[in-house]
């Protein structure tokens, strides 16, 4: 099993790389709010995760998704409940 | 369905990996959804009663669906949740469906259930609500199942995801059938050997009419991958056709733009789709350098061009108006943008000549059925004019459900529809060059501009009638939403509040990124009436922005 910091990490990266430099990601930062992923980055983001933690992440539990800390939450229970 | 129960074809479910999960022959569908529905019969519904079925892409869904209809009543599906924290909005949508619907039941499978629950809180109508597991603990009705008349509606088919007024067009068995007759005998020419693969989700029309129904009515064998399993690795899906050498398969245009993207060159190996005879584009406007890249892309795998079969419909001529000739590929027309733009008159142009638009070629309007072009008067226009496009036949709509005024506003007199589509035609051929402005289409979604502005409404500092919202394309045709807001807010702090704040609430709702301009009030054009125009307003925009991209040009507007 992975542990929540490697996936912490991950996500951090990816959206670091999509937000760009002047943006400090942080366990709450919002990401629907504070970085308005269009719905394309929403799959590039969970492509690059689902091919990472090799899980599949269930669409009924991104709608609770807020920040950056929701999402890892959510991977870490999907890698867990695997 | 009883002859499509005889033969040994049916539905094939694929995981996000391309493993086959879950199988429902004809036969098994049949003999699941009579049994379903005698549980429904049960739960002392009326004939005719609306239920709404939440609509993931598998097995259950299907027999639901069916079963209501062996039941008497009238299912209509529901969406799941696509967009990153749309809770809230989510049962919002869900409930608004219910409620102009007044259904009597829903049904939702367990990864759903607790948002259907949710939604269904204080909706009066509602009987039972549950999962289908629960529903088969229900006792059965002694009732006999009794066959539906032509003339008794079929199913509801939401076309958006409003709040407060969705829209959920009538269909009758009658329309229909007529309908799948066309698509089946007409616009695709189905064999015997066809195989079909789908991602579309069943709660969109192209997706539950174009390849649930019509391949049952044919006997044909369906393979379907979920559409999150397409939209995150759309190679699954071309993987599916070569494997099982599917001959068609629909996609609108963001969906080859999808794969084109996406899929790496490693991907290719082992694909053939040298099976693949018609692959049905529409759903959203047809921009043919998509078609292009994606045909060159996949050339090397055996993907031929004349593949794409170009078509055009829309849920309120219950799925299919009109396919360009199967087989023959994509057919443009050049037309001179200056001529268009002062009289809409399409002229011909050589491609490469003045700057020209290019209009792709959808056919002709299935038999039985007539499209005219008419002007702002009803007027019937001749070849080449550009304007409203309206459609008469047996597969139109009977209205909008507890709708009337909608109803009226597009059913015109002598039996013609307003599709609400502007184009114009050629020897009988359609072309069309847009929507109404009321109408925003963006990855393929329909997004009724009022949706949008009722967010923006909703917010206290915004009054209504103070919002207009449209879409405006770059250079390089890609739509980008905006919503111009009156507003006497003064701090910079308290106008970038708003602005996210909206953006944030339209993302939540539609799964779109918003460029939101806020202007002094008396701003936005209005009519002698006091009615906004949204497309005075987005002229009006285009003025005062320069805009060309929005995503450079919003800095500006925090100001």
């Amino acid at each position: 099993m992975r542990d929540r910091e490697e996936v912490t990490n991950k996500v951090s990266q990816f959206l670091e790389q999509i937000a760009g430099p002047d943006i400090q990601i942080t366990p709450e930062t919002n990401i629907a709010e504070e970085l308005a992923l269009d719905s394309v980055k929403v799959l590039d983001l969970l492509m690059e995760l689902e091919d990472e933690f090799d899980v599949s992440v269930p669409l009924n539990l991104m709608a609770d998704v807020q920040t950056v800390n929701d999402l890892v939450n959510l991977i870490e229970k999907t890698i867990t409940d695997n | 369905m009883e002859y499509a129960a005889t033969g040994s074809t049916g539905y094939n479910f694929y995981d996000a990996r391309g493993n086959l999960i879950s199988v429902l022959s004809y036969a098994r569908l049949m003999h699941d959804a009579q049994k379903t529905a005698k549980c429904l019969m049960g739960l002392g519904l009326k004939r005719g009663d609306n239920v709404a079925i939440i609509a993931d892409t598998t097995p259950e869904f299907i027999t639901l669906f069916f079963a209501c209809r062996y039941a008497g009543v009238v299912p209509f599906a529901m969406p799941v949740p696509v967009n990153l924290g749309s809770h809230d909005i989510y049962v919002k949508q869900l409930r608004g469906m219910m409620s102009v619907s007044k259904a009597t039941a829903a049904i939702a499978n367990k990864e759903y259930i607790s948002f259907l629950e949710e939604a269904v809180e204080g909706l009066g109508t509602i009987r039972w609500a549950g999962t289908l597991e629960g529903l088969m603990e229900m006792p059965e009705s002694d009732q006999k199942i009794i066959r539906n008349q032509q003339e008794d509606v079929a199913y509801l088919q939401f076309t958006s995801g409003s709040t407060r007024a969705p829209q959920g067009v009538i269909v009758t068995e009658k329309a229909v059938m007529s309908n799948l007759r066309g698509i089946v005998r007409d616009g695709l020419r189905m064999y015997e050997d066809d195989r079909c693969a789908s991602w579309l989700p069943f709660y969109h029309d192209m997706g539950l009419i174009g390849l649930v129904l019509s391949p049952l009515v044919s006997q044909m064998s369906v393979d379907f991958l979920r559409t999150r399993d397409f939209a995150v690795r759309p190679i699954q899906w071309l993987r599916l056709i070569s494997k099982n050498k599917c001959t068609i398969a629909f996609c609108p245009p963001f969906g080859l733009e999808l794969c084109a993207m996406r899929v790496r060159a490693a991907d290719l190996e082992d694909l053939d789709l040298s099976s693949w005879r018609a692959a049905g584009i529409g759903a959203e406007m047809i921009n043919p350098q998509i078609l292009e890249a994606f045909a060159e892309r996949f050339k090397s795998v055996g993907f031929n061009a004349k593949a794409f079969l170009p078509c055009y419909g829309l849920a309120e001529a219950s799925l299919a108006v009109s396919f360009s000739e199967v087989g023959h590929g994509l057919e443009v027309m050049n037309v001179d943008t200056e001529v268009l733009a002062d009289k809409g008159v399409a002229v011909r142009v050589e491609s490469d000549s003045k700057k020209s638009n290019i209009f792709v070629n959808c056919g002709k309007a299935l038999p039985e059925h007539d499209v005219i072009v008419v002007d702002d008067n009803g007027d019937s226009l001749p070849d080449l004019r550009v304007g409203r496009v309206l459609l008469k036949g047996p597969s139109i709509m009977s209205g909008y459900i507890n709708d009337a005024e909608a109803t009226q506003r597009v059913m015109k007199s002598g039996g013609w529809m307003d599709t609400g589509d502007l184009g114009y035609l050629s020897e009988g051929n359609i072309y069309l060059t847009g929507r109404h402005k009321d109408i925003i289409i963006i990855n393929g979604r329909n997004i009724r501009a009022q949706d949008i502005e009722e967010i923006a409404e909703q917010q206290p500092e915004i009054r209504t009638r103070e919002t207009s919202a449209f879409s405006v394309n770059d250079s390089n045709g890609k739509s980008t939403v905006v919503l111009v807001i009156e507003n006497r807010l003064s701090s910079v702090e308290e106008r970038q509040a708003l602005i996210s704040r909206v953006q944030r609430l339209v993302y939540n709702a539609f799964g779109v990124k918003c460029f939101v301009e806020l202007v002094s009030p008396h701003t936005l054009p209005r009519t002698s009436s006091g009615k906004l125009s949204r497309a005075a307003a987005c002229k009006g925009f285009l003025e005062r922005t320069g805009f060309s991209n929005p995503q450079s040009a919003q800095a500006d507007s925090y100001h």
